[in-house]
Order: C-alpha cells, then sequence, then structure tokens
C-alpha cells in the first residue's frame, strides 16, 4: 500500500499537467478526481488485506458511482437555480441597453469632474454588477460604452482602460455573484448570507476605486480631463431613465435581504422584472432573443460543468486526506492565524497570475475550506476575502481576463498601458482586504443583523 | 499542407441543428423556469397564500435539461474554459497534437459519464430515485442527460476531425462573450 497523500499529489500533479496542455478544467477535475477515486478506494481496500482483483474491482464501482450521481446531483441541485436565472437577468440588462443608461446617469452627474467619467464608469459597473453578476459581462458592456467617451475626453489610456478593468471585477464581488454561488454551493453556505456579505464590501471597494481615481488625476491632472457639464434637465431625465434599473435592483436584491425572496426566487423575479423593464422601454428586440438565450445557455455550461467537475474532484481530494495534510503543515507553520491567511492570500494572488478565476476556487476549496474550518474562520468572512483575491487575479498579469476584454474593445491600447492602469486599482483591493481582515464586521454586519449569527 | 479555411460543410449543418435546438429548447426552459418560479412566488404564494404544489420538483427537472442541453453547446462555443497561458511556447505541431490526444482522452471520459449516466438511469426507478413532492421519476432525466452528454463527446469528436483535416478548431462564430 502506498500512501494515499502520494495518490493526492501525483493526482495534483496531472490536474496541472492536463490544464497546462490546454485540457479543460472540468474535463481535468472529472478525469483525476474518477482515476484518482478508483486508485485510492483500490488502495485502501489492499491497505486492508483484501486482494487486488476484489480491491479494484472496489475502486472502479465507487469511482463510477460517483460520476454519475456526482454529475446528476450538480445537475439537479435547487440552489444552483439561481445561476442560469441570474445569468439571463445580466443578459437581458445588457442587451436592453440598461448599462448606457446607467452610465450615462453617472456620468451626466459626476462627468465634469476631472476624472469624473472614470469615476463614472466604476460607479455605472457596481451598478450593473448588481444585474449581472459578471465580471465579464461588467466590463464588456461598460467598456464599449465608457471607453470611447474617455477616449474622446482625452483620458489617459492607463486610466480609462484600467478603470473598466477594474469596474469589471465588482461583478464578482456585488451580488448576485456568480462565484459567490459557486464557493456557497461547494461549501455548504447560505447564498443569501454570503450574498448580504458582499454588499458593504461591495461600496467600499466602489468608494476605493473613486478614490484611487481621484488621487489619481491629483496628482497628474491631465490623465483624466473634465468633461462637459450636463444641463439640470438632461440630469433629471438621466436619473428617470435609471429609476427603473434600480427598482429591479432593489426588489430583487432588497426582497432577498429582507427575506421576503430567498435567492432563487429573487433570481426569477429579477429575470422576469428586467425582462419586463427591457420590454417597457422597447429597449429590447425579438431579434435579440436568439443572442441572449444563446449567451445565457453559454455561460450555464461554462458553470455547470465545471461544478460537475469539482463535485467528482472533491471527495477524490478528502479521500487522498491532501487536505487535510496541508492543513496540518500550514498550521504547524509558526505564523500565528494572520500570518496563515496572509499565505493563503498570497497563494491565491500567484495562482491568479495564471488560473481563471472559477477554476482557482473549485480546485482549491478542498484544502482553503478545511484550513478555514480548523482555524475556526467564518466561511461568510472568509468567503469574501477569497472573492476578492479572485478578482484581483482577473487584473494580474498575464491572463487577466478582465484585461483582455479590454484589450479587445481598445485595441490600439498596448497591454502593456493597460496592466500599468490597472495596479493602481489593483492596490485597491489589497487595502480592501487588509481592512476586511482587521474589521470583519464589514462583512458580517448585514448577514448578522438581518438574519441572526 | 494544411488548410485552416478548408470548408467542412457537415461541421456547419451540425453547428446549424446545434444552435437551433439550443435556442428552441434552451429558450423554453429558461422562460419555463422564469414563469413559474415568478407565478409560484408572486401571484400563487405571496397574493394567493396556495402555492403550486410541486413546483420545486418540476423546477429541479427543468434545470437538469438546461444543463444537459447547455453542454454540448457549450462545447461548440468554447464556453468549457482551458487554461491557454502555455500555448504560445508551444511548438505548432505540439500543440496541435497534444490536443489531438486530450480530444480523444476526453472522447473516452464524456463517453464513460454518458454510460454511467444511462446506466443510473437503469437503476434510478429500482431504487426509488425521484422527485420529493411530484415523485416523478428521475429515470428519463438521466436518459435525457446521458444523450446529451454523448452529443458533448459527439463534438469532441469534431474537435479532433477537425484538428486532423485542418489542424484548428473553428468554433461558432456569432458567440461573442458579453
Amino acid at each position: 500500500m502506498i500512501s494515499m497523500s502520494l495518490i493526492g499529489v501525483v493526482g495534483l500533479l496531472v490536474l496541472f499537467a492536463l490544464l497546462a496542455l490546454r485540457f479543460p478544467v472540468a474535463l481535468s477535475m472529472i478525469f483525476v478526481g474518477t482515476v484518482g477515486t478508483i486508485a485510492a478506494t483500490a488502495n485502501r481496500f489492499l491497505g486492508l488485506g483484501m486482494s487486488p482483483e476484489q480491491a479494484w474491482e472496489r475502486g472502479w464501482k465507487t469511482a463510477m458511482s460517483n460520476l454519475s450521481g456526482e454529475a446528476f446531483e450538480a445537475a439537479s441541485n435547487f440552489n444552483l437555480l439561481v445561476i442560469p436565472m441570474f445569468i439571463l437577468m445580466g443578459n437581458l440588462a445588457g442587451a436592453s441597453g440598461m448599462s448606457r443608461d446607467l452610465f450615462t446617469a453617472a456620468y451626466r452627474w459626476i462627468g465634469h469632474y476631472k476624472g469624473g467619467l472614470a469615476s463614472a464608469t466604476i460607479t455605472a459597473c457596481a451598478g450593473f454588477a448588481a444585474l449581472s453578476g459578471s465580471s465579464l459581462a461588467s466590463a464588456v458592456t461598460m467598456g464599449r460604452v465608457a471607453l470611447p467617451e474617455m477616449k474622446r475626453f482625452k483620458y489617459a489610456p492607463e486610466l480609462s482602460t484600467g478603470s473598466v478593468a477594474a469596474g469589471g471585477t465588482l461583478g464578482f464581488l456585488i451580488p448576485p455573484s456568480g462565484g459567490m454561488i459557486i464557493y456557497a454551493v461547494l461549501t455548504d453556505q447560505s447564498i443569501g448570507r454570503l450574498f448580504m456579505a458582499g454588499v458593504i464590501p461591495g461600496i467600499i471597494l466602489t468608494l476605493l476605486f473613486v478614490g484611487t481615481i481621484w488621487l489619481l488625476v491629483r496628482m497628474k491632472p491631465e490623465r483624466g480631463p473634465a468633461g462637459e457639464r450636463a444641463s439640470a434637465p438632461a440630469r433629471r431625465e438621466s436619473l428617470i431613465s435609471a429609476v427603473p434599473i434600480v427598482l429591479v435592483v432593489g426588489i430583487t436584491i432588497g426582497g432577498m435581504y429582507t427575506g421576503f425572496f430567498t435567492p432563487v426566487e429573487a433570481s426569477a423575479v429579477g429575470a422576469f422584472l428586467t425582462f419586463v423593464v427591457g420590454a417597457a422601454r422597447r429597449s429590447l428586440k425579438w431579434s435579440m432573443t436568439h443572442e441572449i438565450i444563446l449567451q445565457t445557455m453559454k455561460a450555464t455550461a461554462t458553470v455547470f460543468l465545471i461544478i460537475i467537475g469539482a463535485f467528482i474532484f472533491i471527495p477524490f481530494m478528502s479521500l487522498t486526506g491532501l487536505a487535510a495534510d496541508m492543513v496540518t503543515f500550514l498550521t504547524s507553520l509558526p505564523i500565528g492565524e494572520v500570518g496563515i491567511l496572509i499565505v493563503v492570500i498570497l497563494i491565491y494572488m500567484f495562482l491568479g497570475t495564471f488560473l481563471e478565476s472559477i477554476a482557482m476556487l473549485v480546485l482549491t476549496i478542498p484544502v482553503v475550506v478545511a484550513l478555514a474550518t480548523q482555524l475556526g474562520w467564518d466561511l461568510i468572512w472568509f468567503g469574501i476575502i477569497v472573492v476578492i483575491v479572485l478578482e484581483m487575479g482577473m487584473i494580474s498579469p498575464p491572463v487577466g481576463i478582465n484585461v483582455f476584454v479590454v484589450k479587445s474593445i481598445a485595441p490600439e491600447v498596448p497591454m502593456r498601458t493597460i496592466f500599468k492602469g490597472i495596479w493602481p486599482f489593483w492596490f485597491a483591493m489589497a487595502l480592501m482586504i487588509a481592512l476586511l481582515v482587521a474589521f470583519p464586521p464589514i462583512a458580517m454586519y448585514l448577514p448578522e443583523t438581518m438574519l441572526g449569527q | 499542407m494544411i488548410d485552416r479555411q478548408k470548408p467542412l460543410p457537415w461541421l456547419d449543418a451540425l453547428d446549424a441543428i446545434i444552435v437551433r435546438f439550443t435556442v428552441i429548447a434552451g429558450g423554453l426552459g429558461l422562460v419555463f423556469m422564469v414563469l413559474l418560479t415568478f407565478v409560484n412566488v408572486i401571484i400563487m404564494r405571496k397574493m394567493l397564500n396556495n402555492p403550486i404544489t410541486g413546483a420545486e420538483d418540476l423546477l429541479i427537472l427543468n434545470l437538469v435539461l438546461i444543463v444537459a442541453i447547455a453542454i454540448p453547446f457549450g462545447g461548440r462555443v468554447g464556453a468549457h474554459i482551458e487554461i491557454e497561458i502555455f500555448e504560445s511556447r508551444m511548438s505548432p505541431g505540439f500543440a496541435r497534437w497534444s490536443l489531438f490526444i486530450l480530444k480523444i482522452v476526453g472522447i473516452v471520459l464524456v463517453a464513460l459519464l454518458s454510460w454511467r449516466l444511462f446506466e443510473a438511469g437503469v437503476s434510478a426507478s429500482k431504487f426509488g430515485e425521484a422527485t420529493q413532492q411530484l415523485l416523478i421519476s428521475y429515470e428519463p432525466y438521466y436518459y435525457v442527460m446521458s444523450i446529451l452528454v454523448g452529443f458533448y463527446g459527439l463534438i469532441l469528436v469534431t474537435d479532433a476531425v477537425q484538428l486532423v483535416v485542418r489542424g484548428a478548431i473553428r468554433e461558432i462564430g456569432g458567440i461573442q462573450d458579453e
């Protein structure tokens, strides 16, 4: 019998090799989870003195049972109903031009200040994040609207592209967030509680981004010249256009916070109301339905296959005990709890430089959650920290996905310039994490006040 | 000499079928999901205090169908996340043939999953696997998932064929990340 931890290590190495060779993340996890379960189960029974034939047969049976059982379990998980419905809501909002209205409102109210257009972009991103739940969707839709405007007013390219890339990441933190839903399902936490915990950090991070822009423009005013001052009627008009959007967000998210809706109900009500608002404004055309459905199905495919992979991979990791070994190792380090948390955050930051956020989340969950549980950390609070670190990965070189999105919208801006532009926002996120570590109530106040301990 | 632009009419036909199927079946599933939840929550429960019996069961079964429909479509539009950071450091030949081998591994893996889902469907009724309220058997849903996961395997086959025939995989156009 060989060590179970060794099987776990070999499994991880095979997983990373497959990922490096461009095997889809989900299939890599299914492969390693299945083959690994066969090996680990057989190894365990061999250790108990069973004959090799019987032990391997047990391994095969266990793995095959997991394969179908976990795949169907993921596809029939009631809590995961929120995913297609929130994605649909975001796609409806994007297609019906709500992102443009949000930007216009923010632009007309603060665009005439120095750096105001970039701040308006961040504000509109935060608003759109409450509709879409996707960082990519926020970056794309807002980038298309905001980048041409900032170019027109001769904003420094690093500020304009950096603000769109960073603003887009708010979609991952501000509820409804796809990342939070996956974290909640994989760690058995309440989606509603996690959503609530993300609100105040989301607002603070938005303000930190705006503060970063203010600081950058104060240091070098030519980075963000003032835009045109909108007339009072134009401002009022933009505010009126944004009211239905605010209402949709208020009813959906507010309904969830007050306990009037469960997250699943809120996602359906949100998608329905977004459709009604889009149809009433006549901005939602029949011809758009094709694209909206396909985009929704595409994003649903991404998330669910990954979750299926995680459902098959995580039991294998538990079986090998590797996660527990890593936890034992980390907790034995003489660096204290905060030191361990910093190590975890640094590892996430490193992984974020080459792993996609959702992939990173599902791959690390077995270890980090075991660690958090062992150290008595609140998994909701820890989840918010994890989500923010994952956001940092979205703008970290060399594979920050939001940076590529911005590059596709502004092909004339060199990658180097975009990455230069994201660093101030990256540090703002690091500051946000420091605040959360120092003052956990920033995340825990809302869920504890509204739902109890 | 590899022609990356080589037309593959059979692939165009397959893409057209996948897109049409996804739009119709997926669209109906999404509409059903949103409307049923909305009507059940707002009208039946909050207004009439009379929730629809078994609504949750229907939603769960509908989710299974949506996921099953989405997976093969996702395979044709590049929805399944890959880490491409090392691709630029690979020689074109290595990149092509390593990907080909991985496609074969993927085909075997997905075929295995499809087969196991089918087997689970066969035993679902025997073990009483059904929804909680309406007691609808999961059996047909296992079969649907098995078939559509198998269809994803077929898409991986088309990827492998494309790698051999024209050295690159062309995904369905027109679906950009939004």
